[in-house]
């Protein structure tokens, strides 16, 4: 049982530091938009060079 | 080169005659404008060529006249822009013509390429940009043409828009429930060890360290996160009522009291683990009913763009100011150039303009206004130049009037909400006078035993599942709705379309299409159908009449030579040169320029070249597509159907028969529309009203629930509880399905949640349910609500989605 005399402190410290990064994350602009981020991976710069042909533009 | 077929590279719109050329990617493409060109040389100047390959909408036109200029002056720019503590400032932006994740994209790296730009944050969603800039190395003025350069048009917004508050309000929430959620989870820890008994051996030393670590981490949980539940008790009991937070925040601190006093004197029972779960449990439910609070006032954002940032004041000496609309004060003499927005409700001076008042009456023909009467604020100025004396300024326009209506009701709180927080409210004030029975009675009986049995009465019968019951339903039915096209301002609305017995339909706009369709192509004698089309086509480009449009519209996508020398008769039609042919397109009178009209053709559209007609057209009202899916599935459920058309009856008992709709009244007026809706009401029917003009709006306020399509009024949005996104009237009859399947949910939810809570306390006051077990009975009543929820929109007869149709003028 001595174990928990290490045990306990470390998780009383990783909560705190967990908390401490939730708030940060909070302040930080990290959840007021939870649409738009979702969709810029797929968009994102892509590996093959622009200029060639492009697909047609697309119907208004 | 032909690929793009006609359409401008940039926006999409048709081409000229004669295009101009902008280079992209090394490859010249065709654009419709001086605007479009200087829009895409732009971006391929910044090497955002690619934004043509990602982006899944055309851009729109770049505007002709900028207005980023008149935010230089620090007056205005004060209302928007705001400093920000480390001396960097921060605007917000309204950025019309974002219409696909690609312009996030754009918009990001153009404003990033400008110096002293810090952060630029977009969301698609609310078509919203929050740019931080160094003021010193960028100004406001800057920023609007780097994003008018790409084609959009941004409008700040006030520094002190709600957006902010709705901002803090989410932050302080998810604080909280981290706080809560971290608290529990810990405290669950320590008392599942406790539960356990895992420290018979060990002693009660070790058992009261696990009570202590308790205690550390459930002081957070009712100091910090609790503390929305203390204030609103405060709140209360100041203004002498007994809400629902006054009995939670009584148990929350009755629990944690009593557990301190346990832990401090070594008792024997301690409840940390629960009065944390209590606070989480609680507060994801207001989180959940904030969430669908928040998303319903993203709607009305699109009203603030309504109104212009400027007006040109006339000075005494006749010359011109421009200054903030705000700014304005009735007696002010305004100018409004041609194109511009009237900025405030007043009388015309000038001799005679035309405007357009789409916006509030959605009738898109412009109206003639003569001296002295009256231009609302907010309607585009077709012909001018206008000079008015304003009357009615900011809050008291008739624009304004609209907006705030439409807020006040998006800030009140679901009727449903409130109607199941009051139950909660009677509920917990007899768990309280329980609990204090069920001491009193021990006391009695076995006063050691008194405190541990009221303890485990307050806690068994928390109104977690109760408060939950509702709001889970609500926002697990609001998002699946909103992934779906419909959009529900109002939560109440889910209630009312699910128990809605008759439905009331508009005709023109709403069941049809609001623009005519092609529907019949004769030919004269020695020319191919397609062969009068094109011709018909290349001409009917060049208009942007509505009837021009259909034609236009029936081979959108041909390669087609450009007329040249287009004359546009307003009301008659359009000359022009086709091929070297001199062709007319119009009225039949016009058409064939006062030769004898052959009879039949008086009420056609005709083509005609200088010596004959060469082909007439005749068009119809098109049904929107699934008008007719869901009528046959709302006749199926038994719902009464009705149309009220303002049109002649001929053609609403035309559209009437199409649908099989058995009931109509035609030629009402929108005062006999709503005597017809208040008639059918007080038959005791809960009436369905959709529609999507102005003089549907009465109709629609007065209707039990009320459906526009956003391709409708402003106005008619603005007095309706649900708004349909697509062009697919068919989403409605699946929104309903939804409905009731919601509303049997939280139905359920509440009858369990009550059935729990009756079942366990008899058990709690007689002192047989040890604190794991209520802990246990708790969440696990808490979780039961939850998943029940989700099961919203999960079965397969809902699971087929519709599809989002965004396009607004579908083929018919």
């Amino acid at each position: 049982m001595n174990i928990l005399v290490v045990m306990i402190p470390i998780s009383i410290v990783l909560l705190i530091g967990a908390g401490i990064a939730f708030f940060w994350a909070v302040d930080h602009d990290q959840f007021d938009d939870m649409d738009t981020p979702r969709l810029l991976p797929l968009e994102d710069l892509p590996a093959d060079p622009p200029g060639e042909p492009a697909e047609p533009g697309p119907a208004p | 080169m032909n690929a793009t077929a006609g359409a401008c590279w940039h926006c999409g719109e048709p081409l000229p005659a004669e295009p101009l050329m902008a280079e992209v990617g090394g490859v010249p493409r065709p654009v419709c404008c001086h605007g479009c060109r200087a829009a895409a040389e732009w971006i391929e100047g910044l090497g955002l060529g690619d934004y043509y390959r990602l982006r899944s909408a055309p851009a729109t036109r770049p505007a002709e006249d900028s207005k980023a200029g008149t935010w230089a002056r620090s007056e205005l720019a004060r209302h928007a822009v705001r400093r920000l503590p480390d001396g960097r400032s921060e605007v917000g932006l309204l950025v019309e013509g974002m219409r696909c994740s690609a312009c996030v994209w754009l918009i990001e790296r153009s404003l990033d390429q400008l110096p002293g730009v810090d952060k630029v944050q977009v969301n698609a969603t609310a078509q919203r940009a929050r740019v931080v800039f160094d003021a010193e190395r960028t100004t406001l003025p800057e920023v609007l043409v780097a994003l008018e350069r790409v084609g959009y048009r941004p409008q700040p917004l006030d520094a002190t828009a709600l957006d902010d508050a709705r901002r803090r309000e989410s932050r302080a929430a998810l604080k909280g429930l981290l706080v809560a959620g971290f608290g529990a989870m810990q405290a669950m820890m320590y008392a599942t060890a406790l539960y356990l008994g895992a420290f018979e051996e060990a002693g009660p030393a070790t058992r009261d360290l696990f009570r202590w670590l308790g205690l550390l981490v459930a002081t957070p949980v009712v100091f910090y996160a609790a503390r929305p539940f203390f204030a609103g008790a405060r709140r209360t009991l100041a203004a002498r009522r007994l809400g629902m937070d006054v009995p939670v925040a009584l148990a929350i601190a009755l629990i944690y009291a009593a557990s301190m006093i346990e832990t401090l004197r070594g008792g024997s029972e301690v409840y940390f683990d629960s009065v944390s779960m209590f606070v989480f449990l609680l507060l994801l439910g207001r989180y959940l009913e904030m969430r669908a609070r928040h998303h319903a006032a993203n709607l009305s954002d699109a009203l603030a763009r309504l109104t212009p940032a400027f007006a040109d004041r006339i000075r005494a000496d006749g010359s011109l100011e421009r200054i903030a609309a705000a700014e304005l004060q009735a007696g002010d003499r305004v100018h409004v150039t041609e194109g511009g927005i009237v900025p405030a409700d007043g009388r015309l001076e000038g001799a005679h303009c035309s405007v357009d008042e789409s916006l509030l009456t959605g009738e898109s023909l412009a109206v003639r206004r003569q001296r002295g009467e009256l231009l609302v604020a907010g309607s585009l100025l077709v012909q001018g130049p206008a000079e008015l004396r304003v009357e009615r300024v900011g809050a008291d326009t008739a624009l304004a009037g609209i907006v705030a209506l439409v807020t006040r009701a998006q800030t009140e709180r679901p009727r449903l909400a409130q109607a199941g927080e009051r139950a909660a409210a009677r509920f917990v004030a007899r768990v309280l006078a329980l609990a204090a029975l069920t001491a009193i009675a021990w006391s009695f009986i076995d006063p050691a035993r008194a405190f541990a049995a009221m303890l485990a009465v307050l806690v068994v019968s928390c109104p977690c599942a109760f408060a939950l019951a509702v709001p889970a339903a609500l926002t697990r039915a609001l998002g699946i709705l909103a992934q779906r096209g419909v959009l529900v301002a109002h939560a109440d609305a889910i209630e009312q379309l699910a128990e809605a017995t008759h439905v009331v339909f508009d005709k023109t706009g709403t069941l049809t299409q609001p623009e005519p369709g092609l529907e019949q192509v004769e030919v004269a004698d020695g020319l191919e159908r397609l062969q009068g089309l094109e011709l018909a086509v290349s001409l009917a480009r060049g208009s942007s009449h509505p009837v021009a449009r259909a034609i236009a519209a029936a081979l959108p996508d041909a390669v087609l030579p450009a007329a040249s020398a287009l004359q546009v008769t307003a009301g008659e039609g359009v000359a022009g040169i086709v091929d070297g042919r001199r062709l007319r397109l119009g009225r039949a009178s016009f058409a064939l320029a006062g030769r004898p009209i052959p009879p039949g053709l008086e009420s056609a559209t005709v083509l005609a070249d200088e010596a004959r007609p060469l082909a007439a057209f005749r068009l119809a009202e098109r049904l929107r597509p699934g008008a007719r899916e869901l009528l046959a599935e709302l006749a199926d459920e038994g719902l009464g159907i009705e149309i009220l058309s303002g049109d002649a009856p001929a053609r609403v008992a035309a559209v009437a028969a199409r649908l099989g709709i058995g009931h109509w009244h035609a030629g009402q007026r929108p005062a006999d529309k709503l005597a017809r809706l208040q008639a059918l009401r007080a038959q005791g029917a809960r009436v369905m009203a959709v529609g999507d003009g102005i003089n549907d709006a009465p109709v629609l306020a007065g209707a039990d629930v009320a459906v526009a399509l956003a391709s409708g009024t402003e106005l008619a949005q603005a007095s309706s509880d649900i708004v349909l996104v697509g062009n697919h009237l068919d989403a409605l009859g699946a929104a309903r399905r939804l409905a009731l399947q919601a509303m049997a949910v939280l139905r359920q939810n509440q009858r369990w949640s009550l059935a729990y809570n009756l079942t366990a306390m008899p058990f709690a006051a007689l002192g047989f349910v040890p604190p794991w077990l209520a802990a246990l009975g708790m969440s696990l009543s808490s979780l039961v609500v939850i998943l029940n929820a989700l099961r919203i929109g999960r079965t397969p007869d809902h699971a087929a989605g519709l599809p989002m149709a965004t396009a607004a003028g579908a083929r018919a």
